[in-house]
């Protein structure tokens, strides 16, 4: 008797357990049903390919999982850097963070230290995490071993040259594009442009128009540092006191006193789509930006080639360029978000879906096996010419290059913005003083009068 | 097939054939007609029940909890939908007063009439410029995605595509929902580049100097309105151009474009806002706690169809499925608690929708209806429903399984002191019986007890002799072997049935044996005969 009771209790029990758990589901939805909300960079031509992404997530592998992946915010990645800020910071006005962002290191490091980002390493095995290219882990490897930027695409610097305009010049002055190697070449090349476009309003004196512009001016003097065996960053700040330094520095300065080279607000692209400069060092994801014309301020147009270079080196320099991109960060929440997020980085990055990805944006993929014969497969399918170029130049710099990775350390933010910032400023103040100077002066004088004192101004500012 | 069942079948069919008679003629002893009883008394309280939800709506209460969701969704976003197009309808209907008044005062000072604006490109850049701060305060304000200006002439008339060319001024805010930003979310998409570079404001991607108003209703709508329709006050021709995706980009906008009306009552542009499909994702999001697929959108509405094609969406859901087929959705209203939405005749989204009035009366475009509507994927409805009613079933089923098991053991506990007792009344001796607990049962025992005594006692009295139970005995080895194995079992105690059962014969067979054995034992009950037997016990008597 006593056991038929115990049997009886026991399946009662069973049952009433079962039962149990069928009305939690009930009350809580279907099974695992996840919605991440996601913020990513990928605007302009990108957000298509991203849109098509994500939906396909959602109807393949996020519908088997129960993940949905709901994008609320598409800004440039400065902006998407101020808002992560933001709402780290929990300013007014600010939105709630997403589930997953995509973000540069420097921003990563900020929300990691404020522990809002998820360690990486509890969402891959190590045999997955083998699969990818062990340098672009690296770069989102800080706080200890702790990986809170996983790579999802990486590109590189690289030269943008408007062919149409450059051939034209070229014919009339006997310049070639190989001088355009160089970073010497380029500013010699630079004040040709100057002088050539000056002489076509003869009316007019010092007309001339810019030839060169970096979007980065904090990542051409790493660059250009690095290039010629010096450092840039050191102890956590700006270091201009080598004579190299001082050489990276001077040769933009000089060619953007003088009217060759641009100081803008802005990215070099906004020139480039009103003709007022030739070429550009940049990013290799910032191809889609590029405009296919030419729109002058009179509203004609004209189609614009576009020839993407390995980024350019000092004439004593070594072929080192910058290893950018940034990754996909996973804000922390709660276990099922985290595994979600997971399970839809593994599916974003494998070598399938991420070469789709990097070859329609003109980024490189992040894994090894991606980066074989697939990508060359891939690359013949491309249709798109200037995406063509740029992955051919990335390629031969993948061979040819040395890359390095933008020092990461805690005030590197506020640093890059205030080296950028304090350029523009000189520059544009020693412009305006070359320009008045100009009138009395010949222009060598007048650019010697106009620059003495303010290298060592700047330098000692950091 | 009657020969192919086997010998070993028919005898276990026989046999069961056999229990069955048995039972007929014995009837359903008392164990399970208790437990037969105590079922059917489950299954009717389970009956009642079931009866009881279908009548309160029990099996529909999922269905009904989520219309009330989708109704709050629907109530809170056609509320708020309406209030924002209204404001914006108004705003730009400001926008474009100011912006008249402000260029025919800067033309008139020119010495140029509104009328004669395109024959002076040249002073487009200046016009537009003047305008910026104004676009730039009003998008801010407007809680918009982006503010534009079109003035009906092009900077370069001399070029081909020059009638369909018109410059203007177009800010677009990246991040709409952001109160304050340090970096600067505003850019340029159509307009002079000198105008960004002087505020500090980038081009767009997909920047161009001027409109493409080659097909552009927001253009060419609100002005063939305000041309055909003289007089009418702007609150009457602002026009909200369906969502389309902008060119260049793979986003879609909505308009609303008011036109430029001089003082003269010449038409020389249009102006106003834009709301993103960003912006609207973010701003009429409905609460997906129970449905995750939850989705909220704006459509034109035709008779019983909604424009997919043409709408803004906000939620957990792609819409993009449907939109790579036709876009147009069918509205089915079949006396369910929702709206059946199809394409093609299948049945995609159950939902509601509600009227949108984008337009006030006298309005000329007040014949155009839009409609805000609530759906989720028709089968993510089911699936919940289902399972809750799963759950329901699956409750009484548990209740059915526990009220037959407890069935089984109440009727076991019930009967237990029964079964007890009649064993005692079956043995013959009474008077050592011990108590069951039972009353009714030990009040029959001691009937019995009393019964048998009087029974001995009357016996006593009418001088039953010793020689009447010689007679007695004698008369015992008369009885025919059948008959003397009935007896032999009534004097161990069995009953009837019992010995019915004991010797595999029916009751009837048993009840034809008692006759003759009471003949010819010469007595008139089974009581007169236990009695009998019981006395040549007690005297020692061997039977």
């Amino acid at each position: 008797m006593k056991r038929d009771t115990f049997v009886i209790v026991a399946f009662v029990f069973i049952l009433g357990t079962i039962l149990t758990a069928c009305s939690s589901e009930i009350l809580t939805g279907p099974k695992n049903q996840v919605i991440l909300t996601l913020w990513h960079n990928y605007g302009g031509q990108l957000k298509d390919t991203m849109d098509e992404m994500i939906d396909k997530f959602n109807e393949t592998v996020g519908a088997k999982e129960g993940i949905i992946i709901s994008v609320t915010s598409i800004s440039g990645s400065d902006t998407l850097h101020d808002k992560l800020i933001m709402a780290a910071n929990g300013e007014p006005g600010a939105p709630s963070l997403p589930d997953i962002t995509t973000a540069y290191p420097k921003t990563a490091l900020i929300l990691a230290q404020k522990r809002l980002l998820c360690d990486l390493n509890e969402q891959f095995t190590q045999e997955e995490l083998s699969a990818y290219v062990p340098g672009f882990l690296q770069e989102g490897k800080f706080l200890g071993d702790g990986l809170y930027v996983f790579p999802i695409a990486k590109s590189t610097e690289a030269l943008f040259v408007n062919t149409t305009i450059f051939d034209r010049f070229a014919n009339e002055t006997g310049v070639s594009i190989d001088d355009l190697k160089t970073f010497e070449g380029i500013f010699h090349t630079a004040a040709l442009y100057y002088d050539w476009t000056d002489r076509q309003t003869p009316d007019i004196p010092n007309d001339g128009k810019m030839f060169f512009m970096a979007d980065s001016l904090y990542n051409f003097s790493l660059i250009g540092c690095k290039q010629l065996g010096t450092e840039f960053i050191r102890s956590g700040t700006v270091d201009l006191t080598t004579p190299r330094a001082r050489k990276v520095w001077e040769s933009y300065y000089r060619s953007a006193v003088r009217g060759h080279a641009a100081i803008f607000d802005g990215y070099a692209t906004d020139l480039a789509k009103t003709g007022d400069i030739v070429c550009s060092i940049g990013s290799t994801a910032g191809i889609s930006f590029f405009s296919p014309t030419v729109t002058y301020s009179d509203n004609t147009s004209e189609p614009a080639e576009l020839a993407v270079l390995p980024y350019p080196t000092f004439e004593e320099g070594k072929r080192i360029a910058l290893q950018r991109g940034g990754g996909m960060c996973v804000i922390r929440s709660n276990q099922e978000n985290e595994r979600s997020a997971g399970i839809f980085l593994k599916w974003f990055t494998s070598p399938e879906n991420n070469l789709r990805f990097v070859s329609s944006a003109g980024y490189l993929p992040v894994t090894a096996e991606a980066f074989g014969e697939i990508m060359t497969r891939e690359m013949d399918s491309i249709k798109e010419q200037n995406i063509k170029n740029m992955l051919a130049a990335s390629r031969t710099m993948q061979r040819d290059y040395e890359f390095c990775v933008a020092p990461l350390f805690e005030e590197v933010d506020q640093i890059q913005d205030l080296y950028e910032k304090r350029f523009k400023e000189t520059a544009a103040r020693s412009r305006e003083a070359y320009l008045n100077l100009l009138k009395s002066q010949k222009p060598e004088d007048a650019y010697s009068i106009a620059s003495t004192g303010v290298f060592d101004e700047f330098k000692d500012a950091f | 097939m009657k020969n192919m069942v086997s010998p070993q079948r028919r005898k276990r069919i026989g046999l069961i054939k056999q229990e069955l008679m048995k039972t007929g003629t014995l009837g359903i002893p008392m164990g399970p007609r208790l437990f037969l009883l105590l079922v059917i008394l489950v299954f009717t309280i389970i009956t009642g029940a079931v009866a009881l939800m279908l009548a309160t709506g029990t099996f529909t209460a999922g269905l009904t909890q989520s219309k009330m969701i989708v109704e709050n969704e629907l109530l809170h976003a056609s509320q708020e939908i309406s209030q924002r197009y209204g404001q914006i309808s108004q705003q730009s209907v400001e926008f474009s007063k100011a912006v008249s008044d402000a260029i025919e005062k800067e033309l008139k000072d020119l010495g140029i009439p509104v009328s004669n604006l395109h024959r002076h490109p040249e002073v487009l850049e200046e016009i537009l410029s003047r305008q910026y701060d104004r676009a730039l305060l009003t998008l801010q304000i407007s809680k918009s995605s982006g503010a534009f200006l079109i003035l009906d002439a092009t900077v370069n008339p001399a070029l081909d595509n020059a009638q369909n060319s018109r410059a203007g001024l177009y800010l677009k805010n990246m991040e709409p929902n952001i109160i304050s930003s340090s970096t600067p979310t505003i850019i340029v998409f159509r307009g002079f580049p000198s105008i960004g570079r002087r505020n500090y404001l980038s081009l767009h991607a997909q920047w161009q100097m001027e409109f493409d108003i080659e097909n552009a209703p927001y253009y060419h709508t609100p002005m063939a309105a305000a041309a055909s329709n003289p007089g009418l006050p702007l609150a009457r021709l602002y026009y909200w151009c369906s969502p389309f995706t902008l060119q260049g980009t793979g986003e879609q906008v909505m308009l609303c474009s008011v036109p430029l009306i001089d003082s003269t009552g010449t038409v020389f542009g249009v102006c106003g806002f834009e709301i993103s499909d960003m912006l609207f994702k973010l701003s009429h999001m409905p609460e997906r706690s129970i449905y995750s697929r939850l989705f909220c959108a704006l459509s034109p509405m035709y008779r019983n169809t909604l424009a997919f094609d043409r709408s803004l969406f906000a939620g957990g859901y792609s819409a993009k499925t449907v939109l790579r087929n036709n876009g147009i959705l069918e509205i089915t209203d079949n006396d369910m608690p929702f709206h059946s939405y199809s394409q093609n005749g299948v049945s995609l989204f159950l939902g509601l929708h509600a009227p949108i009035k984008l337009y006030p009366e006298g309005s000329a475009f007040s014949h155009e209806n839009w409609a805000a509507a609530i759906m989720v994927p028709q089968e993510d409805i089911v699936a919940i429903i289902s399972r809750l009613n799963l759950l329901l079933f699956s409750s009484l089923a548990l209740l059915a399984i526990i009220g037959i098991i407890a069935s089984f053991i109440l009727s076991r506990k019930f009967l237990k002191p029964i079964a007890r007792g009649l064993a005692i009344i079956k043995s013959t001796d009474l008077e050592q019986a011990p108590k069951t607990k039972v009353p009714e049962i030990d009040n029959l025992i001691e009937h019995l007890k009393s019964h048998n005594k009087e029974l001995y006692r009357k016996a006593m009295k009418g001088k039953l002799s010793i020689s009447l139970l010689d007679e007695f005995v004698e008369n015992i080895k008369t009885l025919s072997p059948s008959e003397r194995t009935v007896f032999d079992l009534y004097a161990e105690g069995y009953t009837p049935k019992e010995a019915a059962k004991k010797l595999f014969v029916s009751i009837n067979t048993i009840k034809t044996h008692n006759k003759r054995i009471y003949m010819k034992l010469n007595v008139a009950s089974r009581e007169e005969l236990l009695l009998y037997i019981s006395m040549l016990k007690e005297i020692g008597k061997d039977i």
